[in-house]
């Protein structure tokens, strides 16, 4: 369903992401993890199309994201928590991107009610809180009811009660048969969540495979992560 | 109509910069028209190409301002991150840039309608006020309309492309006016030959500015029309192959 295969991606003399290969199977729920800088952004940045790959490709569905027929409802994806426009209100944000997509109003009705942010859609987003404008970003995720959903640090930034509603959230994607990928550095909000885990650091994998294999002996995520990515320093 | 240009013209009637940059333009135009109308000595004032002076401020801002509609329709989006979203709900970048020239290039019609309608009626009505007769013959009257709608539905797709290929709100806006108020100025005062062919020029040329100085109205509109299209050809180009900021 996502696939990289010797994903490589360069910036002159940096390399954000080497010779990455993955693979997630439809139904899971992953979390992609790595400290900060590891390249986890600009992978996701390759699988939507926003970047080109100096070598290697990544497919969502088999094909290059701009190829699919109908990306809007195939996949949703939030890469950045404020990419709004700060005198725009919340509804007109998502009418802008469902008149694209040739998306119903009703639909932007929908998903608004579904990250509960009715009351405050006719408001400016430049009113919103950083939760708001989270919860308004997975709208627009939503919004063509794709079947892959791909989010990078949806929990950046926010409070306890925001984390516990965004947690509720993923596992209802889950359990509606979503396949979702979701970055993070915080491992606490992962290891609840996820069936899966992509482990990166300096643009290298460091392991895949599914949570219950790597903590198995009684190992926590914690520890897998920090000695992997001890191991990679060193 | 595209999907991509329904939406492009929802991103124009939703936010607040459209209607400032309309307020700002006629605050401007009528400034300057009055400035010139009302205080000029009528001798200055006779003749029809005198009254074209004082008209002219209409088109020229409101190419200017088209320019800017465009250039924020695509350096906007850039700066607040929504061409994330945008690129990702339509992945083939050339379909939402066509949207934002299209639409912008309507959003600077409007503006140029608005600006020369503006212009030439207060204009008139100042003339008419100090007792100066208009001597602009019908045809003049009807080319300056019809070349600010022109010269501002082609600056709008000048400014997409330029502000697709610098991408710097700031740079872009900066670039449009330093480009339009003082290169230009100095092309027509020190080699007019050249400067007669910039694309400010034409602009005004198209409404029958100054046929002495600059070109025929049709050559100026055709002019303005290949920089318009070798302009955002160059933004199409440029946001197509380059990575997203």
């Amino acid at each position: 369903m996502v696939s990289a295969s010797s994903l490589t991606k360069r910036y002159g003399e940096l390399v954000a992401v080497e010779e990455l290969t993955f693979s997630l199977r439809a139904g899971t729920v992953t979390g992609f993890l790595g400290p900060n800088g590891a390249g986890k952004t600009t992978t996701l940045r390759l699988l939507l199309g926003l970047a080109e790959p100096t070598a290697g490709e990544a497919l969502v569905f088999g094909r290059r994201y701009r190829d699919l027929d109908d990306p809007a409802r195939r996949v949703g994806a939030v890469l950045e928590s404020n990419d709004f426009h700060p005198g725009r209100s919340g509804r007109d944000h998502l009418r802008a991107l469902a008149l694209a997509a040739e998306i119903s109003r009703g639909r932007v009705e929908e998903v608004l009610e579904l990250v509960e942010l009715e009351p405050v859609a006719a408001r400016r987003v430049k009113t919103y809180s950083l939760g708001m404008r989270q919860r308004l970003g997975l709208a627009g995720a939503l919004l063509g009811n794709p079947e892959l959903l791909i989010l990078d640090e949806p929990a950046n930034g926010l409070d306890p009660a925001g984390v516990h509603w965004l947690r509720g959230f993923l596992r209802r994607l889950a359990e509606e048969g979503r396949t979702v990928l979701v970055s993070s550095h915080v491992l606490a909000e992962v290891a609840q969540t996820v069936d899966q885990v992509v482990i990166i650091d300096r643009g290298h994998l460091l392991t895949t495979g599914p949570l219950a294999d790597l903590t198995e002996r009684g190992r926590t995520l914690e520890d897998v992560y920090l000695e992997l990515t001890a191991r990679e320093a060193s | 109509m595209t999907p991509q240009l329904r939406s492009e013209l929802l991103k124009h009637r939703s936010t607040f910069p459209n209607l400032g940059l309309l307020l700002a333009m006629l605050a401007l135009i009528l400034m300057a028209v009055l400035l010139h109308g009302l205080t000029l000595p009528a001798d200055r004032l006779e003749s029809a190409s005198n009254q074209v002076e004082v008209f002219r401020f209409g088109p020229l801002l409101g190419a200017l301002f088209a320019g800017l509609v465009g250039a924020l329709s695509i350096t906007g989006e850039i700066r607040h991150g929504t061409i994330r979203p945008t690129f990702l709900i339509t992945p083939r970048r050339g379909r939402v840039l066509a949207g934002k020239i299209v639409a912008s290039g309507l959003v600077g019609i409007v503006f140029g309608l608005v600006a020369v309608c503006v212009a030439v009626g207060v204009g008139s009505a100042a003339l008419a006020a100090r007792g100066i007769p208009i001597t602009l013959d019908g045809p003049d009257y009807a080319l300056m309309p019809a070349g600010g709608i022109a010269a501002a539905g082609l600056w709008a797709p000048i400014g997409v492309g330029l502000g697709a290929l610098l991408r710097n709100q700031v740079a872009t806006l900066v670039a449009l006016f330093v480009w339009l108020f003082f290169v230009e100025n100095l092309l027509l005062d020190f080699v007019p030959g050249a400067g007669r062919f910039a694309p400010g020029a034409a602009a005004a040329a198209i409404t029958g500015l100054d046929r002495d100085a600059l070109l025929a109205p049709a050559v100026g509109a055709l002019l303005l029309a290949l920089y318009a299209a070798a302009i955002a050809a160059a933004g199409w180009i440029a946001t197509v192959r380059r990575d997203v900021p």
